[in-house]
């Protein structure tokens, strides 16, 4: 074949291969991560999915069983934008809306404010959101935590399966490393052979989704003295669905 | 339902943002069908691509507020978030799971739905013609890694061609496409 054509650059067919769903799974992470760092690869890859989205229009259009809106409906979490109603604001300060979109979301937002009691109702029983899990292991491979985070509840619950009175001298800091900025933040402590809810910020509970990586650090007693952790990582592993 | 334009989706997923329901059901109205569309493409099961479209809501319900006006529209946002959780779901079948033999592989599914919110008709048919002008073996290999998130490992194997060979057809495709699309 001699009418190919040139090959793109490096980065630009790693867009395009990340927009069109080859890479591997690995792959796929590290060109997430990347879209993060690199502003010019995220444009890159939106670009390719603004291209490969035309494609989806030629999908015919079926109409679905009348019954998912309401089991969308009873899934939806209560009160889930309430409290991040300030983030959202400050979104869409900074997003590129029209004057009259602004002002129209401003006004909702003071009609919801105005119109809702100010009480936070807690979520119903039958709250369907996916619980993300993550098994912290050693460097061996070897399971040492495992954690779920509840998006219903913002909570992450942590098991130790470390046997209880394991290193007295020494405490188990929870750490969640969101792939956005790789900072740890610290969740709290857990005893060896106990299991623990550890509610969460709104700031930090946002970070807490599939691929975002929970740590355990081992610390003198009251914790890390720095911001960070101070001592070596015990186990480590990625939030997902399972 | 009356014609919904791509203003009105963007009124509608600001509203949205906020936690407001009703925008979420009118969305949900103007959209699911197209959305549901998509999911059956790819997962060729109703019960699946039900749940999946049940998921996808629920997902766009909670990041509405991420959704970012200058990075794409709310139709390519949401049906990406569409394509990749019914590609999940295809991957989480297992191995074994393909949908079709790419050489059976339909080159269309007949003429473009009239609608106006995906994309423009004239967005359709420029990707229609630039696709028509790759050779049918590299349009067909692009279209089965869009509809079946299959990676290259897989569209190598089922080609019978080398990785490296099969990686360079979709590359070059790709950059013919670019270069069609956007003289």
């Amino acid at each position: 074949m001699s009418d190919l054509g040139p090959e793109m650059n490096e980065p630009e067919a790693l867009a395009a291969e990340h927009a069109l769903g080859v890479l591997t799974a690995p792959e796929r992470a590290a060109a997430e991560r990347r879209m993060v760092a690199e502003p010019a690869f995220a444009q890159a890859v939106d670009a390719w999915r603004r291209r490969l989205a035309v494609l989806a229009a030629e999908v015919t259009e079926v109409q679905p069983s009348n019954e998912v809106w309401a089991r969308i409906e009873r899934a939806l979490p209560v009160n889930d934008n309430i409290p991040q109603l300030a983030r959202r604001l400050i979104f869409w300060r900074g997003a590129t809306v029209g004057a009259m979109g602004l002002a129209a979301a401003s006004l909702m937002v003071a009609v919801y404010l105005g119109n809702r009691p100010p009480v936070v109702l807690p979520a119903p029983a039958t709250a369907t959101a996916p619980l993300l899990n993550a098994s912290l292991n050693t460097e061996g491979g070897q399971p040492l935590f495992v954690a779920s985070y509840d998006p219903a509840r913002q909570a992450l619950i942590i098991t130790s399966l470390a046997p209880p009175g394991t290193d007295p001298l020494h405490v188990h800091q929870i750490w969640l490393i969101p792939a956005e900025d790789g900072v740890p933040r610290s969740l709290g402590m857990v005893e060896p052979g106990t299991a623990k809810t550890l509610p969460l910020d709104a700031s930090i509970s946002q970070l807490a989704h599939a691929g975002t990586q929970i740590a355990v650090s081992v610390e003198p007693p009251g914790g890390s003295p720095k911001a960070g952790p101070s001592g070596p990582v015990a186990a480590i592993g990625a939030l997902g669905e399972i | 339902m009356p014609s919904v334009t791509a203003d009105d989706l963007s009124a509608l997923m600001s509203r949205v943002a906020v936690g407001d329901r009703e925008a979420l059901r009118q969305l949900y109205q103007a959209t699911s069908s197209k959305l549901f569309g998509v999911c059956l493409r790819i997962l060729s099961d109703k019960d699946e691509s039900e749940d999946v479209l049940q998921d996808v809501y629920v997902t766009i319900w909670r990041r509405a507020d991420r959704f970012d006006p200058a990075r794409a529209s709310v139709m390519t946002w949401m049906s990406t978030i569409a394509r990749n959780r019914a590609i999940d779901r295809l991957r989480a079948r297992g191995p074994l799971a393909r949908a079709e033999q790419i050489d059976d592989m339909e080159i269309a599914d007949g003429a473009p739905s009239a609608t106006a919110l995906l994309e423009s008709a004239e967005a359709i048919g420029a990707l229609q013609r630039c696709l028509a002008e790759l050779d049918d073996r590299t349009e067909k290999a692009i279209r089965t890694a869009f509809f079946e998130g299959v990676t290259y490992e897989a569209l190598a194997q089922r080609l019978d061609a080398p990785l490296g060979t099969v990686k360079s057809w979709i590359r070059r495709g790709l950059m013919k496409l670019k270069g069609c699309l956007e003289p």
